[in-house]
């Protein structure tokens, strides 16, 4: 049996096992974790070292850490290189991700009413986001970063042991988990007849026992010692950042290659399996810091490995100007080929204005990767808590938009007034919210797993939250374009047409657009809007994000500590809307907010996809965080002559204009809503619901409807 | 000066190479029964009725905000819609562009020189679908700055021309025939396939010879009949006819056969064969 073969059983097996999570599970709106369900007989009770029956702070999660991993199931597949499967998480037992946060310990009462009022995402009790540097890990291999926890802990003395015998705790949990799949592979290749399969598992026990005691030094190894790392890192809390994984990877390929240790075919076949075990985010190419190009072989492969795999993937290509042409066309070809949503693009050019941000040089913006749904990190260096920290601008029009309608003048000069009135409060008490989080989340939930791979955490002996050599929080607004929309929908129609009143508008509002109401609502909501191009809603998306930017960059924060602006709605677009009331673009109360920085559905009546891409390389913030282009498209474009490269065409266009990241759906209309009738149907297809891929199975009803309403006529 | 304007598509991808905006102009020489766009077919401003669209409020002379009545034609000039097509410059790589299309865009020939040459002076690649019907000195006069021909044959038969399309095919043949060797940029040929009109291969096979026969010829492109145009009730269109699609099967091999035949590249639709 070949590898392509291997791959495509352990495919349908994943599909299998998909479903088999699902029954077992629920519905999981979430990243395609790639774990598998666990067996019926597994059982772990949490210990609790807290009043509520929760558990906290280092020695709380590193004893429960260490527990569940040593009663982790083993997972070893003989037609699979490496061993181990992700199954349980441990926020599980805390109520699912974040977690539980430790109110009775330390309560933020005074914080949460106005964070209600103006509905933010606080990020309290939000934790990974960030992203390891791996080069330190795969120096020290695992007893080597033992070695390191006990030195360290030597020097910084007894105040700290708590903090470094929790790490090493949990460390000394994965050894020993290692080693229980070292006597299941033993144990499995004593039983096995076939010898091509004993002679696999006899390879992946050797490599296995390898890394337990030294630094990985083959390609096989890293793979199998990263395998090992985001297992433990996504059995503690989720975390699921990669790397430049080509880069990463590359010294080995090279070397086991010239050695004959390694064929492509293998690698392909390693690297396929890696994606299986641990879908996390990773990015290829990209320039190096003079600005060459880096797209190396394993570029090429980790792309084909995908192929191979045809499931769910979170691969972004960072495209510059001198992009290698075949990558980015493989990478078009495979968007189609597979329909998976894989791989996402970057923009280099828009990227590199992380550059702009305090203390950031050019060399960092080049090294901070794509390695999360809409964000990016410093490997090891920065503590970004992206992704977690929403402010719905919403919200925030709806709020200023009463209370001027409360009042006793109107106009657009006032509303505008009031909109960044209250939208100065909104950071703020969203500034009050991260530096709570700061200043308290070690004692909640330290950060035990993916502090061994962060610059001075391990050698402070003090938490990535507090030690990281960049606290730069990401900050996203969300709902852009129903407060443009609205802005414009009121501007054009109350100020110069004068075909509504501000008081007929309001009275309409009020009643929901209902009865009556109707045509208002379908003079406002065809009105001039965000992506058309050149108009009113353009204006005001242009202004909206030029304020909101300048509201986060000019917000004065304590430390090393600075925001960062973004527009990223996640796929929270349902719960932020349910906040909303009708808003004067047309938009009826609790319906959900645009996504992400997107227009809403209707932008223009040919759906220009370049137009779209005009608009959100426009409300760019400009400080290195993403503003992303999510895109649908038809699958038959790609089959005709010259689509690939149209779409090229529009990737290119779009980073040039400044863009920072687009992420595509390659979806059939009819078959996305044939599946969202009855999902049974399509067991393998595989969506990209905002930032992430998942399979559309085990999507919940509302998060299928989130795919399923934009899949609006793009090309 | 001004010319009358249908529509401007950003994004097309069914109009020439590469990523396109399409300018529509309005008004049209020919009366194809199965015209996907009978809102460009008169030269002033009209009104596209969408009857899925229409709640029946009565209201329609306070105006429509249900998208049902839209109006269709808009004056704008050369510059002004060049402006439009530098918008997405950015997105024509090496082989997108702006094409002119229509109704039959050389119905308003000053106006369509008027744009092209702009466009030229603007360094955007031209492409151009047109039925080639009108005075030949049209189109002398705009070859230097197309880079594109799209060209349709929707009929050999002149009997049936005439019949299907209100007008005889006599000059589109001759004018082709005359500018062929002319058009050193490329020319791509097309005809619209409707069955029980144009869909038996003898009639496809003759096009295709004609084609096959030309010297600057890039390909010849065949285009399945879709009633999309029927969605669009205007003043010109109560004489439109809904007509079979036809068989894809069928055309692939057809399609394949001319391509061996006449040692041209055949497409259905965008798709080589």
């Amino acid at each position: 049996m070949n590898y392509r073969e291997r791959i495509r059983i352990l495919r349908d097996k994943k599909i299998k096992d998909t479903l088999e999570k699902r029954k077992q599970k629920g519905y999981m709106d979430l990243d395609d974790n790639g774990g598998v369900a666990v067996p019926d007989d597994f059982s772990f009770t949490p210990v609790s070292n807290s009043s509520d029956g929760g558990f906290y702070g280092a020695v709380g999660f590193s004893v429960n850490m260490a527990k569940l991993a040593d009663a982790h199931p083993v997972y070893v597949d003989p037609l699979e290189i490496l061993a181990g499967r992700r199954m349980v998480m441990l926020l599980d037992y805390q109520g699912g991700w974040p977690g539980k946060w430790p109110d009775h310990l330390m309560p933020y009462d005074g914080l949460k009413k106005e964070l209600d009022e103006y509905d933010i995402i606080s990020g309290i009790g939000s934790n990974q986001h960030y992203a390891c540097d791996y080069q330190i890990g795969i120096s020290l291999g695992y007893h080597g970063l033992i070695q390191k926890i006990r030195h360290y802990r030597k020097k910084n003395g007894k105040e700290k042991y708590e903090f470094y015998d929790a790490h090493e705790r949990v460390l000394r949990a994965l050894l020993r988990l290692i080693e229980r799949h070292i006597d299941e592979i033993s144990f499995k290749i004593s039983v096995e007849e076939n010898e091509e399969i004993r002679e696999n598992l006899k390879e992946m026990l050797e490599c296995n026992k390898n890394i337990l005691t030294a630094p990985p030094k083959t390609f096989l190894e890293v793979c199998q010692w990263l395998g090992w790392f985001y297992q433990v890192s996504w059995m503690y809390n989720r975390e699921g950042a990669g790397m430049q994984i080509d880069q990463f990877l590359y010294p080995f390929y090279k070397k086991d290659k010239e050695e004959g240790r390694l064929d492509d075919e293998k690698a392909t076949f390693i690297l396929a399996d890696l994606l299986l075990l641990n879908p996390n985010y990773y990015q290829l190419s990209g320039p190096d810091e003079n600005g060459n190009d880096m797209t190396n072989e394993l570029s090429f492969l980790v792309l084909r490995a995908a192929h191979w795999l045809n499931s769910s993937a979170n691969i972004t290509i960072r495209i510059h100007d001198k992009i290698n042409e075949e990558l980015l066309k493989k990478g078009v070809e495979y968007l189609f080929k597979d329909g998976n949503g894989w791989p996402r693009f970057s923009g280099d050019k828009g990227l590199m204005n992380y550059a702009r941000n305090e203390n950031v040089t050019r060399k960092m913006a080049v090294e901070r990767i794509a390695v999360g749904c809409n964000w990016m990190a410093l490997p090891g260096r920065e503590y970004p808590l992206n992704d977690c920290v929403k402010i719905n601008v919403a919200k925030v029009f709806d709020i200023a938009y009463h209370e001027m309608m409360n009042g006793e003048d109107y106009s657009m000069d006032i509303l505008w007034k009031k909109f960044v009135c209250h939208l100065e409060r909104g950071v703020d008490i969203t500034a009050r919210g991260i530096n709570f989080h700061l200043d308290n989340m070690h004692k909640h939930m330290p950060e035990l797993w993916g502090n061994l791979l962060m610059h001075n955490a391990i050698e402070q002996g003090v938490d990535m939250t507090l030690s990281a050599e960049f606290v730069n929080i990401g900050v996203d607004g969300a709902g852009i374009a129903v407060v443009a929309d609205s802005f414009a929908a009121l501007e054009q129609r109350v100020v110069k047409d004068r075909c509504l009143s501000w008081k007929e508008i309001y009275d309409a509002i009020l009643a929901d657009f209902k009865g009556e109401n109707k045509r208002i609502q379908q003079i406002l909501s065809h009105s001039e809007k965000y992506c058309q191009g050149k108009g009113l809603g353009d204006k005001w998306a242009d202004k909206v994000n030029r304020e909101f930017t300048k509201q986060i960059k000019e917000k004065k924060m304590p430390k090393n500590r600075i925001l960062i602006p973004g527009w990223f709605s996640w796929a929270n677009t349902i719960g932020l809307g349910k906040k909303v009331g009708a808003t004067p673009n047309g938009r009826k109360a609790g319906e959900p907010i645009n996504h992400g920085a997107n227009p809403n559905a209707g932008f223009r009546k040919d759906g220009a996809a370049t137009a779209m891409s005009n608009g959100i390389a426009m409300v760019q913030p400009g400080f290195g965080n993403p503003a992303p282009f999510q895109l649908e498209l038809d699958p038959g474009i790609g089959m005709e002559d010259g689509g690939v490269e149209r779409i090229m065409d529009l990737i290119r266009g779009h980073f040039e204009k400044g863009g920072t990241l687009i992420n595509v759906n390659i979806v059939n209309k009819e078959k996305i809503f044939a599946a969202h009738k009855d999902p049974e149907l399509y067991p393998d297809l595989v969506v990209r619901v905002t930032g992430f891929t998942s399979y559309f199975i085990t999507l919940s009803p509302e998060f299928r409807k989130l795919v399923v309403d934009r899949m609006i006529d793009t090309i | 000066m001004k010319g009358m304007v249908a529509d401007i598509q950003r994004t097309s991808v069914h109009d020439g190479p590469g990523l396109r905006t399409t300018v529509f102009l309005k008004g049209c020489n020919m009366r194809c029964a199965w015209c996907h766009n009978p809102e460009t077919l008169q030269s002033k401003q009209e009104i596209i009725y969408y009857a899925e669209k229409c709640i029946h409020c009565g209201k329609c002379e306070e105006g429509c905000y249900t998208g049902a009545r839209v109006l269709c034609g808009k004056e704008y000039r050369a510059e002004e819609i060049l402006d439009i097509v530098e918008e997405d410059r950015v997105y024509y790589g090496k082989s997108g562009g702006m094409t002119v299309s229509g109704g039959e865009p050389s119905a308003q020939p000053e106006f369509l020189l008027e744009i092209v040459k702009e466009a030229k002076k603007r360094d955007i690649n031209v492409g151009i679908e047109t039925n080639f019907s009108m005075d030949l000195d049209i189109y002398q006069e705009l070859l230097p700055y197309i880079d594109c021909w799209m060209v349709d044959i929707k009929i050999y038969d002149e009997e049936k021309h005439q019949r299907y399309t209100g007008i005889s095919n006599k000059k589109i043949l001759s004018n082709i025939r005359k500018l062929d060797p002319y058009l050193k940029c490329g020319l791509i040929i097309r005809t619209p396939v409707i069955e029980g009109v144009n869909s038996e291969k003898e009639e496809l096979k003759k096009i295709a010879g004609f084609a096959g026969s030309l010297k600057n010829l890039w390909y010849y492109e065949l285009l399945p009949y879709h009633p999309l145009g029927l969605s669009k009730q205007t003043e010109s269109s109560k004489d439109m006819k809904r007509f079979e699609t036809p068989n894809k099967e069928k055309l692939k091999k057809y399609a394949e056969e001319f391509g061996r035949i006449y040692q041209m590249k055949v497409k259905i639709s965008n798709i080589s064969v």
